[in-house]
């Protein structure tokens, strides 16, 4: 009775591997480890092709010689009693020593690709900087000047050698399709290098954060598009400058205290704040209106933005709105008339709702910023070019309107333990468990969701 | 030896367990409890896999799911899995080498209850959604106040140090009586191989256990004393955690898995009717997994960043480990080879666990390669893995052990057809959860996700893991009814029930509470066999070494014990019940839970609370210690 069940074994093996088999082949799978896009990855890929080939190999040796020995040497009535063996030296030695010869095999390449993979990047190669935060990821280009969230943008054919740290916790930093990760250590600074190749311009790959890191790991994702040298450079020359909405270093004050400047302490930026707001005060409330009027109105110039009919779906986040009670309700029909000028206005002055300004965690590159803050010292992304962006929150919602007033609303809700505050009135925080007395009004949401949405 | 047969077979009542100091009484509550946090685990993984069964699902907040994620690895590794093979160590390593008991039966009853209430204390916070949510790894800084200032994490942090003081306490007990209660003529080449895989076991705990206890008490000093071990504001290299964690953490994969291998080395060559085919060298491998289990660590940090030399040596000394693993299957399937085998439950779940565990053992080998694991790790590819080297190999090794066991312990065989549909339910649908996650690894789903968005192409393999677990659960139900309804209803099973070689199967079953009337003398690795069948020791080399001197006036030439006598006829000395080691336990349980009221800002609280703890500590400890043994 049992010998039957167990003749159905290798059957149900081969049906079950055939199976899965097909179902590996038959289908797209847009994030796979197996291509050969980068330098890395090809290399990878050649030694897992020998890591497969010989694992097979031994797989089916091991369960072939299992099945026949059970097969074999199964009970059967009137069989003799088994010949009482305790051991065979030359045996043993025998599949000590075969198994050694195959980790050989597997060894000498693996040692050479390591030392070959984690050698210094070649100079002249695009420095990036990679800085984790929970839960979303900061690029920086110091030689050039840029820093944006959530989206990098590489030249096809260059090698790009990431420098990699973290904010808080440890995050990891992973692009299936373009090669192996490297995690991000609190008080240390990782690289990883690899070159895509010069034929994958105009292509969007997904990145994930693979280290476990609180709440929203799960949320922590975002995309690298490879682009052509040239479109790199226009891309380079447009985000290296504040947003076109924004008046642009309106005053002295304001250029003291932009990003990448020398020289100012920290307790020299709090003591510039009050004559910040004072310049805004004075010369910004009239010539800046009309720039952000004229912003508005013209079509923008955004310099090179990855065109959104070349983006794969499978790199188009589909995240549904949270329902139920999670849900965030918006009143939609205030967004087509938002006021950027309005909305420009509430960023930088929130404190007649008990709230900090925006422009205190976040860097808009050309508007005022808040008590001297820095690239080091903001903690939320900087939204200089946020318009030209095509993800929000970590990579996980589309850069939408309706979405971004939700979000605005209540991020709390679109994304577990957001670090950015409840702001819309009566909105329950669910980090602290109350309902926010004093907010913004979907009106004022309206009105910021134009004011970013402008940020080109 | 004053009293005698103080604790007759006869003895019922729950307080009779309670106080309860026999290794098999102790051992049958570590299997019940440990099956229940099985039970518990699995259970936990069922609903991760109903949140991940279709993309984009809200079914479970991530907040849950960190928690459900975190508790089940805790759960399986030191709840489930540890306990389990616990229970085989206290039920079995007295039997097999001819003892009457543990070395030291209160100390045992001690890891016991230590283990119930660390277990209860880690557990419970989940009905108030405040269980542990860092992983069962815990790695720093994320554990930190700074980025995890709930009670979650302390429970984690204390729950795992109570675990770690039973665990620890059943190691040096077993090492003792290994080394000193063996029947004479029991040499140490001559003990079961499951009492030999035991005995490396309680090394590896004895060495692995400091490494994480130390990485525990920085974390909970951090955590309520403001020191700065982990802290990286103030400098802190969080690299320290993950040394010492994985210094313990890989280790603890043998820990996990060796007990197993042992179970298997008995069933085996019992089904087949040939002994273990190469015996020293199981028994070396076995040592050697042991001893390389310490120089691999840093395989679980090829991502950190370590460079390149560093990661070169861990990768050749984890591909090394590989060799006296392979070697391991070889033996097993030579074992098989000529014999005759007789597919009874027990060895359909051993001869899995040698299929299986070879497909987690190719899986790690891929991993030791850094670069390719570089796009493995921390993807549901090392998911895979370890599934098959847990399930596959330690927990395939453990349902066979205990339907093999089972007529030793109750007296009674499990139904062999409800084990047909077990074992095959659960051969179908763990590879059905565990083998689609390769795939959805490799091609590129992150681990400890709560949720993925459509389109990703990792759907069909999480709906297969999905329905695997589902079809794993209902298997294990089955498993679960088979084990009650043969507890009182199974057939009557002989003392020797399955035809095996080895010292346990020589006396009734269940034993009687002093095991052995008469210490055996052993002559040879395998006793029972050749009583009942000389013509199959023939020729055995270890038979021929040195007759044995018979050291005790109360040892005699090994026979089968059908008689049944209470201990008080035979003039056995029996231990005392007592209640002080579960009062002792309870002392450092409550010491521990005082830290808790310090978060809330109740000082004085967990000053009363600790204090009264550690005075119930030392009061039943003096106690304890002052009242005789026997």
């Amino acid at each position: 009775m049992p010998g039957k069940h167990l003749r159905r074994l290798p059957a149900a093996l081969v049906v079950a591997v055939a199976a899965l088999a097909l179902a590996a082949c038959g289908d797209q799978y847009p994030n796979t480890t197996f291509t050969h896009l980068t330098d890395l990855n090809t290399a990878t890929d050649a030694l897992w092709n020998r890591l497969l080939l010989l694992g097979t190999i031994v797989f089916v040796f091991v369960e072939v010689l299992l099945l026949v020995t059970i097969f074999k040497f199964r009970k059967r009535p009137n069989s003799p009693a088994p010949k009482q063996v305790h051991g065979h030296a030359l045996l043993e030695i025998t599949w000590t020593a075969i198994p050694a010869l195959i980790l050989v095999m597997i060894a000498i390449p693996t040692v050479k690709t390591i030392f070959k993979t984690q050698a210094k990047a070649a100079a002249g190669s695009l420095q990036v900087e990679v800085i984790g935060h929970q839960w979303w990821w900061e690029f920086r280009y110091p030689e050039l000047g840029v820093t944006t969230a959530n989206e990098l943008y590489i030249p096809a054919g260059r090698t790009v050698n990431f420098a990699l740290k973290t904010k808080d916790v440890l995050h990891s930093f992973w692009t299936p399709n373009l090669g192996g990760k490297r995690d991000l250590i609190s008080n240390k600074t990782n690289y990883l290098w690899y070159t895509p190749n010069a034929d994958i311009a105009d292509q969007v790959f997904n990145g994930f954060c693979t280290e476990y890191c609180g709440s929203s790991h799960a949320n922590m994702h975002f995309h690298v598009y490879t682009v052509s040298e040239g479109d790199f450079g226009k891309w380079v020359d447009h985000q290296k400058t504040g947003a076109l909405g924004s008046p642009i270093a309106a005053t002295p004050v304001m250029a003291a205290s932009m990003p990448g400047m020398p020289g100012m302490k920290r307790d020299a930026k709090v003591a510039a704040a009050p004559a910040v707001n004072t310049a805004v005060n004075t010369a910004v409330n009239t010539a800046v209106n009309t720039a952000v009027n004229t912003a508005v109105n013209m079509a923008a110039d955004s310099g090179y933005v990855f065109p959104v009919g070349k983006i794969p779906a499978h790199t188009i986040p589909s995240t549904p709105l949270p329902t139920g009670e999670r849900e965030v309700k918006f009143d939609d029909t205030l967004l087509p008339n938002g006021n950027a000028v309005a909305g420009r206005e509430l960023i930088t002055s929130m404190a007649n709702l008990g709230k900090a300004p925006c422009l205190t965690c976040h860097i808009v590159k050309g508007e005022m910023t808040m008590m001297g803050l820095t690239d080091n010292s903001a903690s939320g992304p900087n939204l200089t070019h946020f318009g030209t962006r095509h993800t929000i929150a970590g990579g996980i919602y589309r850069s939408d309107a309706k979405i971004l007033a939700r979000w605005l609303k209540n991020s709390r809700l679109m994304k577990p333990g957001s670090i950015m505050p409840t702001l819309g009135t009566g909105e329950l925080d669910p980090q602290s468990g109350k309902k926010l007395a004093a907010g913004l009004d979907d009106r004022q949401i309206a009105d910021i969701v134009a004011y970013l949405m402008t940020l080109k | 030896m004053t009293t005698y047969a103080s604790s007759a077979p006869e003895q019922t009542g729950i307080w009779s367990w309670i106080t309860t100091v026999d290794h098999k009484r102790i051992g049958t509550m570590y299997l019940f409890t440990a099956l229940f946090f099985f039970l518990f685990g699995g259970l936990e993984a069922g609903l991760m896999r109903v949140q991940l069964a279709r993309p984009n699902q809200a079914i479970i907040s991530a907040e849950m799911y960190n928690q459900l994620f975190t508790m089940h690895g805790t759960t399986m590794v030191f709840l489930a899995i540890m306990p389990l093979s616990a229970a085989f160590f206290n039920y079995l390593i007295p039997l097999q080498i001819g003892a009457r008991d543990v070395a030291f039966p209160r100390l045992n009853a001690f890891s016991y209850w230590v283990y119930l209430l660390g277990a209860v204390f880690i557990t419970f916070p989940i009905f108030f959604h405040i269980a542990p949510n860092g992983g069962w790894f815990g790695y720093a800084p994320l554990t930190t106040n700074q980025f995890s200032p709930g009670a979650n994490i302390d429970f984690w942090v204390m729950g795992l140090q109570i675990l770690g003081i039973s665990s620890l306490a059943a190691a040096f007990n077993f090492i003792t009586t290994i080394i000193n209660m063996r029947a004479p003529g029991m040499t140490l080449m001559r003990m079961p191989m499951f009492t030999w895989m035991s005995f490396i076991v309680q090394f590896l705990l004895i060495l692995a256990f400091p490494a994480i206890t130390i990485a525990l008490v920085f974390l909970l000093f951090d955590r309520f004393f403001g020191t700065a071990f982990y802290d990286i504001a103030k400098g802190a290299d969080p690299l320290l955690w993950q040394h010492l964690f994985w210094v313990f953490g890989h280790p603890e994969v043998y820990i996990l898995i060796l007990p197993a291998f042992g179970l298997v080395s008995e069933i085996l060559p019992t089904f087949s009717k040939k002994p273990l085919f190469g015996y020293n060298v199981m028994v070396y491998s076995g040592i050697m997994i042991g001893f390389l289990g310490f120089g691999v660590w840093a395989h679980h940090m090829f991502a950190v960043g370590m460079g390149a030399v560093a990661d070169t040596l861990f990768s050749m000394a984890t591909m090394l480990i590989g060799i006296p693993t392979g070697v391991k299957i070889f033996n097993w399937i030579a074992t098989l080879w000529g014999g005759q085998i007789r597919f009874v439950t027990a060895m359909k779940f051993a001869i899995g666990l040698v299929g299986l565990f070879t497909i987690g053992g190719i899986s790690g080998v891929m991993h030791s390669s850094p670069p390719a694991d570089l796009q493995q790790t921390d993807t549901y590819f090392v998911v895979a893995h370890f599934h098959y080297v847990l399930f596959g190999g330690s927990m395939m090794g453990i349902f066979g052990g205990i339907y093999f066991y089972f007529p030793k312990m109750f007296g009674r065989y499990m139904d062999e057809a409800l084990g047909t549909w077990h074992f095959w339910l659960t051969f179908i649908a763990m590879n059905l959860t565990f083998f689609p996650m390769h795939f959805s690894g490799l091609l590129g789903m992150p681990r400890r996700i709560y949720t993925y968005d459509a389109g990703q192409g990792w759907e069909k393999f999480n709906l297969a893991s999905s329905l695997g677990t589902l079809l794993l659960i209902i298997a294990t139900a089955i498993f679960v009814i088979n084990f009650f309804k043969s507890r009182k209803g199974g057939l009557p099973a002989p003392q020797d029930a399955w035809g095996a070689a080895t010292l346990e199967w020589s006396i009734p079953s269940p034993p009687p509470e002093y095991n052995f009337a008469r210490i055996p003398i052993v002559t040879s690795r395998s006793p029972l066999w050749d009583l009942k069948h000389p013509e199959m020791s023939s020729g055995a080399a270890h038979a021929d070494a040195d007759p044995v001197q018979v050291a005790s006036a109360n040892a005699v030439p090994l026979r089968e014990e059908t008689e049944h006598h209470t201990a008080a006829e035979l003039g056995i000395p029996m231990p005392l019940n007592t209640v002080k080691p579960l009062l002792t336990a309870l002392g450092i349980v409550i010491m521990f839970s005082g830290l808790m009221f310090i978060h809330l800002d109740h000082f004085a609280l967990a000053m009363a609370v600790s204090l009264s703890g550690a005075a119930l500590l030392i009061g039943s400890l003096y106690a304890w210690l002052f009242s005789p043994l026997e």
